[in-house]
């Protein structure tokens, strides 16, 4: 009897000793599975996906639609979409993680990947494509989603950043007709031009128009700051990221923003604008009348707004302020985040699987035409790209590709080409900071005074927050 | 053995051990559910407040908190142009509108308390303004005040065309957009508080004075202004805390924090930049804390004036 006993004491040890290894170690394995793509999750899932709410407000809901009848439907994923306005989204993305309410996948503006990876709140995909896939991608955009050596987000788009403009008014004052980024108006040239245009009245408030209407936040350093890159100088000291000072209020970008004010002060930029008319239809809304202005320093995406109004549009490098004319990149791309509360292996993180299956619909083929056409921005795939007319080398906006396959970071660099924005942690302050200084300066304060006090707010939070170690 | 004055005495017993009466008793169990919401959201969130002040806490991070003692503070108070200029805005803010909101106020009040029919109608009209968000109330005002908008219409027919400011982005005339727009919202709220002063000050008392010989003026200067005392110091001593916290108007209506050369930048303003936007707890922090002693001195040095003035 007590033998008896005594071995199914033991066997019960036994059995009660393996079922609690194996329960110690399911979390374990179930974490491996989670993080890395292993082509296998448990279904059905529901996941949650920000996006801003801005430009282009149809085009999302139409994609997670087509998604959630066809692959999320086979695999059984819903993906629920959740709209935030562009103006404040990284804010409530903050506010949000430090809530635990972030979704599950998100856009972001290419820049502020390098603080949300930085802060803990993505998952790298690497175990998700492959080399050859990767391979694919224009080099910008594997470039832009790169952190500390892992992928942690691609985008559908690239972006492109120049000056329409109505050709037959340029013809009217005489102005030479740039043939590309390397034939870019010298800053003298354009303001000369801009002159001419004001002296012929086009233009009802002014014959360059900047979009000022979109108010605070990322298209002011989107749009401006590549003047300062075509002056010699940078926003911020990119090989140590620890300070702006010297580059944010150093000589360059003072004689740029001087220049710059100096074109508000002659009255040569709209500021009064309330929205697109002023370039499309003119006063007399009605396009292709003649008193249209006849310049505009804006991005790809007001492409399919301008074509249909203007018959004789083309797009022109930006001016050259002495060390190339430079120009922007970079645009939102899609991540996957670490959970609700923003923590890695915390246990509120969806399989990776499953949101991968999103972020591959988001960049198949397909879908990087319907988002990519649906702003005119550019293809993100090198196949995406040689399927679209309008980039092509006769299209009207190969200027854009130029400007990409010309791309490079080091701002001291004299050629033609893009400038990603720079890619540290601290983006977010100096993209406020930046936009600030910006309306300081065309309501006419002093451009030294305003560097500096900006320049000082940007690295005492630098400092603060340890960005820089 | 219940006592008369709750607390005041404890109830008798034999032994001289004093117990704690009924009354008091009844008291804090009365008092018991706003004295725990009050220490939950405003006490509590304040020591936290004053903890985080002394921190480089920051809204999100990877890296873990540091105590930094009093850097915040000398950040703030020296280094920081913004925050003295944030500062200057709400007194000259309060130092305009208080006076001018309660003023007028006190015109409206009398006007609408005359015995004439209909008068019910302008009440309302003048109160409707309290009943809107303040919120909605500066994005119906940004419309407004657009330098091609329904203001500046009326402006050029009464200046002939000479003034025209462009409100919301002109650094000179940013912040008197926000005090038009401030008092335009809430003056329905002081007029409502002293109509109700006014109409508690007897009738006899004017025709006292009507006797006496009294005109309009000398009764409004001897009956009216002393009759309406408590209420009318109650007004100002509240307006003038309530404009320190002056927030929504200057968050919603320039195009950025601060408004054009941080000409309508206020101390909320800061605070809510800080803290939020730039997710420097710390710093906001050590702001509010700094702000809640401001407003703090600000309200004794009005109760102290106040006090010498009932004594002459």
């Amino acid at each position: 009897m007590t033998h008896s006993r005594t071995s199914r004491r033991l066997a019960l040890l036994a059995t009660a000793a393996l079922v609690g290894t194996a329960f110690a170690a399911a979390p374990v394995a179930a974490q491996g599975d989670l993080n890395v793509c292993d082509g296998e999750f448990e279904g059905p899932v529901t996941l949650t996906l920000s996006v801003h709410s801005g430009t282009n407000p149809g085009v999302y809901p139409d994609s997670v639609e087509a998604f959630n009848a066809g692959p999320g439907a086979e695999k059984g994923i819903t993906v629920e979409l959740l709209p935030i306005p562009e103006t404040g989204y990284e804010t409530a993305i903050n506010a949000m993680a430090a809530s635990a309410d972030l979704p599950d996948a998100m856009y972001m503006d290419g820049p502020f990947l390098v603080g949300f990876a930085w802060n803990g709140i993505l998952r790298a995909f690497d175990s998700c494509i492959s080399e050859d896939a990767k391979a694919g991608f224009l080099p910008s955009i594997i470039e832009q989603g790169t952190y500390d050596g892992q992928l942690y987000s691609l985008g559908s788009f690239d972006s492109g950043l120049g000056l329409w403009a109505h050709k037959s008014m340029l013809d009217e004052v005489g102005a030479r007709i740039p043939a590309g980024p390397d034939d870019a108006w010298t800053v003298e040239e354009f303001t000369q031009v801009l002159k001419d245009l004001q002296a012929a009245g086009k233009g009802a408030n002014g014959p360059l128009d900047i979009k000022w209407f979109y108010g605070a936040g990322e298209w002011r350093p989107y749009g401006f700051a590549p003047m300062i890159w075509s002056a010699g100088g940078d926003i911020i000291d990119r090989s140590t990221m620890a300070s702006s000072d010297g580059f944010f209020n150093g000589p360059e970008a003072v004689g740029a923003w001087t220049t710059f004010q100096g074109w508000v002060n002659d009255g040569l930029i709209d500021i009064v604008a309330e929205d697109d008319n002023n370039f499309t239809v003119g006063p007399d809304t009605e396009a292709n009348t003649g008193d249209e202005t006849p310049i505009s320093w804006v991005g790809h995406w007001m492409y399919p707004l301008y074509s249909e109004n203007v018959d004789d549009l083309v797009l022109l490098p930006l001016p050259d302020f002495g060390n190339g004319s430079k120009t922007g990149m970079g645009s939102w791309n899609w991540a996957i985040t670490t959970g609700n509360d923003g923590v890695a292996d915390s246990g509120d993180e969806l399989d990776m699987d499953a949101v991968w299956a999103w972020v591959d619909w988001a960049i198949s083929p397909a879908e990087v035409e319907r988002l990519a056409t649906g702003e005119g921005a550019i293809p993100s795939t090198l196949d995406g790209l040689a399927a679209s007319p309008l980039h092509q080398e006769d299209g009207v906006m190969a200027m854009y590709v130029t400007n990409l396959n010309n791309a490079h970071a080091d701002t001291t660099m004299a050629q033609a080409g893009a400038v990603p924005r720079p890619n540290t942690p601290a983006y977010k302050v100096i993209r406020d900071a930046f936009s600030s200084a910006m309306a300081d300066i065309i309501a006419g304060a002093d451009v030294q005074t305003i560097l500096d006090d900006a320049v000082r707010m940007i690295d005492q939070e630098i400092e603060d927050a340890g960005y820089a170690e | 053995m219940m006592t008369s004055a709750a607390g005041q005495r404890p109830s008798s017993n034999a032994g001289g051990r004093p117990r704690i009466s009924r009354d008091t008793l009844t008291g804090w169990l009365f008092s018991a559910p706003a004295v725990i919401l009050i220490s939950a959201f405003i006490v509590l969130p304040f020591l936290l407040a004053f903890y985080f002040s002394l921190t480089n806490e920051r809204l999100i991070s990877p890296r873990p908190t540091e105590w930094v003692g009093l850097r915040n503070y000398e950040r703030i108070l020296f280094e920081d142009p913004r925050f003295w200029k944030a500062l200057s805005n709400n007194v000259i803010f309060s130092l305009v509108v208080v006076p001018l909101q309660t003023g007028f106020a006190l015109l409206l009040a009398i006007l609408v308390n005359q015995k004439l029919k209909g008068m019910v109608v302008f009440r309302t009209i003048f109160f409707v303004p309290i009943t809107v968000v303040m919120a909605a109330v500066a994005v119906i005002w940004i419309v407004l005040l657009n330098p091609q908008g329904l203001i500046n219409a009326l402006m050029s027919i009464l200046t002939f065309g000479q003034f025209q400011p462009d409100w919301l982005a002109d650094p000179a005339w940013a912040l008197v957009a926000i005090m038009i727009t401030s008092i335009w919202a809430s003056v329905g709220f002081q007029m409502i508080i002293l109509l109700a002063a006014l109409q508690d000050v007897p009738e006899t008392l004017y025709e006292a004075a009507r006797l006496d010989g009294a005109n309009n003026w000398q009764q409004f200067l001897h009956v009216t202004l002393p009759g309406i005392r408590n209420p009318l110091l109650f007004v100002l001593t509240i307006t003038t805390i309530l404009s320190f916290r002056l927030f929504d108007q200057v968050w919603i209506m320039p195009d950025r924090p601060g408004g054009p050369l941080d000409a309508t930048r206020t101390l909320m303003v800061d605070i809510v930049d800080t803290g939020l936007n730039r997710g420097a707890v710390g710093l906001g922090s050590a702001l509010s804390v700094i702000f809640l002693v401001i407003v703090l001195v600000v309200t004794l040095i009005q109760r102290r004036l106040i006090k010498q003035e009932g004594d002459v």
